[in-house]
């Protein structure tokens, strides 16, 4: 199974050891407001759900993102 | 379920090495390499993210140099991230593409202000993209007749309008997405039984604009439903992404629209392939006839066998539209050719061929000798075979031709053919569809040649007739689609679309210049233009181009001649021609120097040749007997 990290490692096209809890829009390349899109698209496919728009808005970095999916019962 | 997990897996580790060989190559400065590698990642892991991470790293890695195509995109919606996914096409197809995206719902005035950023940033092709939702929001609520007849009116009136004023400004191929409704109808089952049903009103006014579009040059409607329709519906009804961004369509969507533009991009900057060859065995037909004879191979009106049937109807379909097809086979010719003359079911016969290569020795050799033989370039070709030692062969000594890597199930092979976006035209001319029938005259003409004792004799007995006239609005179509594809006999290169071709068809200043040729064996139609521009007492020889199936006739100097009286007519001091070497247009180098022309300079890659037609005079070839059409 696939973690987050790797989600957000592939969807950038950043180095998976550079991404981390702390990992957001600040920091990562290509995050913008379409990467963003892109990311809750490739999340949804891998860990088989559908997020919320709300909680889509507050994905704010990797360990809320993880906060979110455990919501969804999903441990990325 | 565990072998598609493993699957995944090894696909992940795919994308995972193609993403480091980028990495490295990007920081190694193998700029070329890194392109590729990008080429060959977005191709594997054609998602949002990663089609999105190539297009910013394109930005950062020096450009490879391929031709250079504008692109606009319009949209009522938010259609940015279409951008990434034509980028990938375009580099794939060896382009270098600049992209202007509207901002957000400004389309209107970025059409209507002649300073906005549309017009200075000089597009070649605009995409408008309007979403049925935002022109007629009272669809997602029941509308009545009344409402649905004024606002198709309407829309009608605000698209046409709207192609209009881009014509007038701009000189771009206009493609307008056709409109397309992808909820479900409020109707139900009884939509399409009520006058007020949806489905016949997107109908309705889809026609409407085919037709007023259809009627501006330059400027297509693009079949959106079809496009989509290979998305799936689930893609398309993803509200979600409208919900959160504005966008309507999602990644499968996206990568099938930029791959279905692609179809308007390649005819306009001259990438359409012209001819097909295939393989036999195993391509046409099943089985191996070599060892199972005619009789047993498998070709007919049930499966197995009838999936090649289509297949060969389709290649037959191609040959309308002008492209040619070659055979190249490793086969005895002895046991191929009763198939081709006598099966019942074979579909294509040898009058469809332009050309065979049915022998024992290396395709590439053989695919050479094919495009010269039809006189087209390498780049010209697209290769069919079901034998993958052989595709791989071709890809590696001639990468210039489109290798298709053809499915494993001949079941496919037909929507795979028609799934290509090489074969597309911008207008279909009587040349197009005469074309298959003018390479069986030309091996005539191959075998008199053979027989003739001179070059001189030969070029007497083929009776050449030549009709040269000033360009009429009828010829622009194919005037239009010389210049952008002929690349041999083109003294400048100089690519010009349909506008401009009629603005300097209808101009005083300028003499656009049409030959019609002819021989013994058939008419060769349309195969030269010239265009030449009045600036005082200078005539401006800005482009001559013939096509590659009448060169080496010297119909050339046909065009050269009537110039040239004409200038004198006019009492012109000088006419100075001028010539931009190219990698492909070395057969026009000697072109004005053949002719007495004076080469007076040479400044920034272009040539100038000047001649004086008070002081000398060219003659027409002994062998072309030249009818002269007006001035």
């Amino acid at each position: 199974m696939a973690t987050i990290e790797e989600v957000v490692s592939s969807v950038f096209g950043v180095e998976r050891e550079t991404v981390n809890e702390r990992s957001s829009p600040e920091t990562v390349e290509g995050w913008d407001s379409m990467g963003h899109v892109n990311l809750v698209a490739a999340l949804e496919q891998r860990f088989n759900v559908s997020i919320d728009i709300d909680d889509v808005m507050h994905m704010a970095n990797v360990g809320k993102i993880r906060e979110i999916l455990a919501s969804y019962g999903v441990q990325g | 379920m565990e072998d598609r997990l493993e699957h995944r897996n090894k696909r992940d580790a795919d994308i995972e090495a193609l993403r480091r060989v980028y990495r490295q190559c990007k920081e190694a400065g193998r700029a070329a390499e890194a392109h590729d590698a990008l080429n060959h990642l977005v191709e594997l892991d054609p998602t949002g993210g990663t089609v999105a991470f190539a297009h910013r790293e394109r930005g950062k890695l020096g450009e490879m140099g391929g031709r250079p195509v504008r692109i606009a995109i319009l949209s009522s919606y938010v259609l940015d991230p279409l951008v990434p996914f034509l980028d990938a096409e375009c580099r794939r197809a060896g382009l270098t593409p600049v992209f202007y995206v509207a901002p957000f719902n400004q389309y209107t005035q970025d059409v209507l202000n002649p300073a906005s950023g549309l017009y200075a940033f000089g597009a070649e092709l605009v995409f408008v993209a309007l979403d049925v939702e935002d022109l007629f929001p009272a669809i997602r609520r029941v509308p009545g007749v009344d409402e649905l007849s004024s606002s198709r009116t309407e829309i009608r009136a605000t698209v046409t309008g709207l192609v209009r004023e881009l014509r007038a400004r701009s000189t771009a191929l206009i493609v307008v997405h056709e409109l397309t409704f992808t909820g479900s109808s409020p109707h139900g089952i009884l939509d399409n039984r009520r006058g007020d049903g949806l489905s016949r009103w997107v109908e309705d006014v889809n026609r409407d604009l085919a037709e007023d579009l259809s009627a501006q040059a330059h400027t297509f409607l693009m079949p959106l439903r079809q496009v989509l329709a290979r998305a799936g519906s689930a893609q398309e009804q993803n509200r979600k992404l409208y919900y959160m961004a504005r966008m309507r369509h999602g990644d499968v969507a996206l990568g099938e629209l930029a791959r279905y533009s692609m179809r308007y991009v390649k005819p306009l900057k001259g990438l359409t392939r012209k001819c097909v060859v295939v393989d036999l065995d195993g391509t046409l037909w099943g089985g191996v006839v070599g060892e199972v004879g005619p009789e047993g191979i498998q070709l007919g009106p049930t499966a197995p066998g009838i999936e090649y049937v289509d297949f060969q109807e389709s290649l037959l379909n191609l040959t309308k539209r002008g492209i040619l097809l070659a055979v190249c086979s490793k086969n005895n010719p002895d046991d191929v050719v009763p198939v081709l003359r006598e099966h019942k079911h074979m579909v294509l016969r040898e009058q469809h061929f332009a050309a065979a290569r049915i022998n024992w020795r290396n395709k590439a050799e053989n695919l050479k000798a094919i495009a010269e033989e039809l006189n087209i370039g390498l780049d010209s070709l697209v290769f069919l075979d079901d034998n993958p030692v052989e595709r791989e062969l071709i890809r590696q000594m001639l990468p210039q031709v489109l290798t298709v890597e053809l499915p494993r199930d001949a079941s496919q092979y037909r929507s795979m053919l028609e799934s290509l976006t090489d074969f597309e035209l911008l207008a279909l001319t009587k040349e197009d569809e005469q074309r298959a029938g003018q390479y069986q005259a030309n091996r005539q003409r191959q075998a008199l040649e053979r027989e003739s004792g001179s070059l001189d004799a030969y070029l007497h007995s083929l009776e050449i007739r030549a009709e040269i006239a000033r360009a009429a609005a009828h010829h622009v179509p194919r005037v239009v689609q010389m210049l952008n594809k002929t690349n041999q006999f083109n003294t400048t290169t100089r690519r010009y679309q349909t506008p401009e071709i009629e603005r300097l068809v209808a101009s005083a200043d300028h003499r656009v210049y049409v030959l019609d040729v002819a021989d013994r064996f058939g008419e060769h139609g349309l195969v030269g233009s010239a265009i030449v521009c009045q600036e005082g007492d200078t005539w401006r020889i800005d482009n001559v181009l013939l096509s590659c199936r009448v060169m080496g006739l010297s119909v050339e100097t046909v065009f050269l001649k009537r110039i040239s009286e004409a200038a004198r007519l006019h009492d012109v001091a000088r006419v100075v021609g001028e010539f931009i070497p190219t990698a492909k247009n070395e057969p026009t180098a000697e072109f004005y120097r053949r002719h007495g022309f004076q080469l007076v300079s040479d400044v920034d890659g272009v040539q100038s040749w000047a001649f004086d037609p008070r002081a000398s005079r060219i003659e027409d070839p002994t062998w072309i007997s030249v009818k002269t059409a007006g001035e």
